[in-house]
């Protein structure tokens, strides 16, 4: 194994925790603009403290996966930039506006109620967004679709739309707003409303069977729009894909027998196996299919130094990490006084 | 517009915009850590308020901050991937060392912000060094990546091919130290004066009490003791620029022409087509002066250097160094004047009108003299993006839209903008509560951090 190949499964496993952890994020925020009827404030509520004190740090792992490939893969880095301006340029109008319009509607709901309402809004269309853009970019990226140079404005508009990217686009929101879901569920159960774990579970149920059938509709796909992939999937990554698809019962099952905890880890192994199947069909290219790995990769002796750096820097982020969650997760619950009575005198319906 | 301008317009304004955030990002949680630290010692429950005060204000801050340096890490590949392919492979290692201190930071954030009441009060405490400490390391990392793009070291280009490159020579390239000192200074040079603004403002409208006076002597102290610092990492920077970046020095300076002993020009017009600075206060030798300690020092103007490497906005560059200078001196006459008066009224909050007039604009000044700063340092290294190797307009995407996403950003940043003075104003007028012991201000966490 080279060290630019480590490298990338240390990318890989970044960009893993972006999706189960950041992910999430966006998906609650479907369920948030889905909420609706009597208990959609108490469902904002709801997702506004279950956010509230790890987004920022879920969202993080995005930025760890942008510079490690502006690091260890600049060439790889510059196409991607290049060739999807325009998906790219669209998620992160979406990021940014998930980002600001989460924390301004939880200030605003103890003051002004229509601008809570507004970013109430913006923070939900914009997590239903971000996740379909990207999903399409690095399908783009899966399906052979980057060139290395030469780019036309036709391409730069259009080379990323393909049958395939849009449904891999729809897959990824439906994947996000399904561990979400499950998430939900378990953290409603933890805070004793079962009305809400109920809901979650249902709303879980139907997303993970969505991304069942829509995984094979993607499989299907990749025969001619992905070739590459296909290839990898049929001489590679089968077995990845058998346990991906093992996970994905096993979080039905959990579900249906009403095991949140044990769900919400099979829904991670899940998507991580996902993951890890496009990662090795796809070996050993970074750009399939005319940039390897390892003719991407920075030379040798500053990859070694980066993988270095980056293996203590998990080091010590890890701790940390697993501290935040054991305070906010998994930690027993606290009573707030006036989480639900707090703002509600000031607010009316929404 | 052209692409090239668009681009350079849209990581302009985005820079502009997250760096008035990121200077609280690494400021606010130090003031969090006295203040929190100061109310374990002293048991005094108005320390804690204050501490309680800031942190509201200070998630929203880091929401928008966090954003915004995420539109400038796509930026730089979406709008320069050329530049992302030659810098990558040499200064990617503080992009990374960056990456990870801002995890630390986002998650350490998460604890403080929302832990008052799950955390004991000493873990809530010491979870904000790790914040401050962090936020300075962020600023570290990411100054040294821009301190390198000025004074690229740490590789060979042979054959066209970089080469022989050498990340740690890269990070402490020799601009490093003085633009991470100058920078890191800014950053509490501006949330002592903005605090200090904030509640000269409220001491302006009538209100009194041992909250203001608190918050009042923790910001001007920190601000008194960093504004001077300030100014004398600017005299070490502008010194070494003479030396090290004598193109943009001399831009800064209005130095059109190879002089001995030239005068300082303070303000004007300087125009490069006619090689003259119009309407300029000029004080004779006096940039001789503060450069070589002397009246006959040689200062080389742009005249020495080939016009195609001459920045293309002189008249700016010279504008901007000299607004910097001007509101960071300000800041420092009133932050004196504050103290001076204090200590000569015994001990008494100054409460003399001109002088809050002149703290609340200080405030906004120490801002303006940030921005005035990078505008200096990056249109002064303009036509090249790393200086000496890669000009900008080689950088530029080739993506046609430039212009549409410019627009696009203008209109978000402007959004966002007003959202967040709006809910900061509020978050300024909500009422103080009437707090007689520590646990009262802890229950006060508990019904409010519901909401947050």
């Amino acid at each position: 194994m080279t060290v630019a190949l480590l490298a990338l499964v240390l990318i890989w496993i970044g960009f893993i925790a972006y999706v189960v952890l950041g992910g999430a994020d966006f998906g609650a925020g479907v369920w948030d603009l889905l909420a609706s009827g009597p208990t959609a404030r108490r469902q904002h509520e709801f997702i506004n403290r279950v956010l509230g004190p790890v987004w920022e740090a879920n969202h993080v792992w995005l930025i760890f996966l942008l510079v490690g490939l502006l690091n260890i893969f600049p060439v790889a880095f510059s196409a991607f930039m290049s060739a999807l301006f325009v998906p790219l340029s669209i998620a992160l109008v979406g990021i940014v506006l998930r980002g600001a319009g989460f924390i301004f509607r939880a200030y605003a709901l103890q003051t002004e109620e229509f601008s809570a309402r507004l970013w109430s809004r913006v923070f939900s269309t914009s997590s239903l967004l971000t996740p379909f853009f990207l999903g399409a970019a690095a399908a783009a990226v899966a399906g052979g679709h980057i060139p290395l140079s030469n780019i036309t404005p036709a391409d730069l508009l259009f080379g990323w739309i393909t049958p395939f990217s849009l449904a891999v686009g729809v897959m990824a929101v439906l994947q996000c707003a399904a561990v979400a879901a499950v998430y939900l569920a378990a953290e409603a159960r933890t805070n004793q409303e079962e009305e809400f774990a109920a809901s979650y579970r249902i709303k879980a149920l139907i997303t993970s069977g969505l991304v069942s059938a829509l995984g094979i509709v993607c499989i299907a796909l990749s025969v001619t729009e992905a070739p590459w992939l296909w290839r990898g999937i049929l001489t590679q990554s089968f077995v990845f894909v058998g346990i991906t698809m093992l996970m994905g019962l096993l979080v039905l099952i959990t579900l249906v027998t009403k095991r949140y905890r044990l769900a919400g880890f099979f829904v991670i192994l899940e998507t991580a196996f996902m993951l890890i199947s496009w990662g090795v069909s796809q070996y050993p290219y970074i750009i399939p299919p005319t940039l390897t790995i390892e003719q991407a990769a920075n030379n040798p002796q500053l990859v070694t130094t980066l993988l270095i750096v980056m293996i203590i820097g998990m080091l010590l982020v890890l701790p940390a990490l697993l501290f935040l969650y054991s305070v906010f997760k998994w930690g027993p619950p606290v009573e707030l006084p006036g989480t639900t009575g707090g703002g509600e005198q000031k607010r009316g319906s929404n | 517009m052209e692409n090239l301008l668009a681009a350079r317009a849209q990581m302009g304004t985005s820079l502009a915009f997250h760096i008035v955030f990121s200077l609280f990002g690494v400021g606010l949680p130090l003031f969090l850590c006295i203040a929190e630290g100061l109310a374990l010692k002293t048991k005094d429950p108005i320390w804690l308020l204050l501490a309680r005060r800031w942190t509201k204000a200070s998630a929203i801050l880091f929401a928008i901050g966090a954003v915004s340096g995420t539109i400038i890490s796509f930026e730089l590949g979406l709008l320069w991937p050329t530049y992302t392919k030659f810098a990558g492979q040499v200064i990617g290692l503080p992009f990374m060392l960056e990456g990870f201190a801002f995890l630390l930071e986002a998650i350490f954030l998460g604890l403080y912000l929302y832990g008052w009441n799950r955390l004991s009060p000493r873990v809530h405490w010491l979870c904000s060094f790790p914040v401050w400490i962090s936020g300075l390391l962020s600023a570290w990392f990411i100054v040294s990546a821009n301190s390198w793009m000025n004074t690229p070291v740490g590789f060979v280009i042979r054959n066209g091919q970089i080469v022989d490159i050498n990340p740690w020579h890269a990070i402490l390239n020799p601009s490093a130290p003085y633009e991470i000192l100058h920078q890191s200074l800014a950053c509490y040079v501006v949330t002592a004066l903005v605090i200090g603004a904030v509640y000269a403002v409220e001491i302006l409208r009538g209100k009194r009490g041992d909250y203001y006076r608190k918050g009042l002597l923790l910001a001007m102290g920190v601000g008194v003791i960093a504004t001077p610092l300030q100014l004398f990492s600017g005299d070490l920077n502008a010194r070494f620029l003479s030396e090290a970046q004598p193109v943009k020095f001399a831009a800064m300076e209005g130095d059109f022409h190879t002089e001995k002993g030239p005068p300082l020009r303070v303000g004007g017009l300087a125009d490069p087509t006619t090689g003259q600075v119009y309407y300029a206060l000029e004080i004779p030798y006096g940039e001789s002066l503060l450069v070589y300690g002397n009246i006959t020092g040689e200062i080389r103007g742009l005249d020495a250097f080939p016009k195609q490497d001459w920045p293309d906005a002189i008249p700016y560059v010279h504008l901007a160094f000299d607004a910097m200078v001007g509101c960071g001196t300000f800041a420092l006459l009133v932050a004196v004047l504050f103290w001076f008066l204090f200590w000569r009224q015994k001990r008494r909050l100054p409460e003399q009108r001109w002088l809050l007039v002149g703290m609340i604009l200080a405030g906004p000044a120490t801002i303006i003299a940030t921005i005035c700063g990078w505008l200096v340092t990056e249109m002064g290294r303009q036509p090249w993006v790393i200086s000496g190797f890669l000009r900008t307009r080689d950088a530029v995407t080739p993506a046609p839209w430039v212009s549409v996403s410019f627009l696009v950003f203008v209109i978000v940043y402007l959004m966002l903008a007003i959202t967040l003075v709006r809910l900061l104003l509020g978050v300024m007028r909500q009422p103080l509560p009437q707090i007689q012991s520590m646990e009262e201000v802890y229950q006060i966490e508990a019904k409010e951090s519901a909401g947050v």
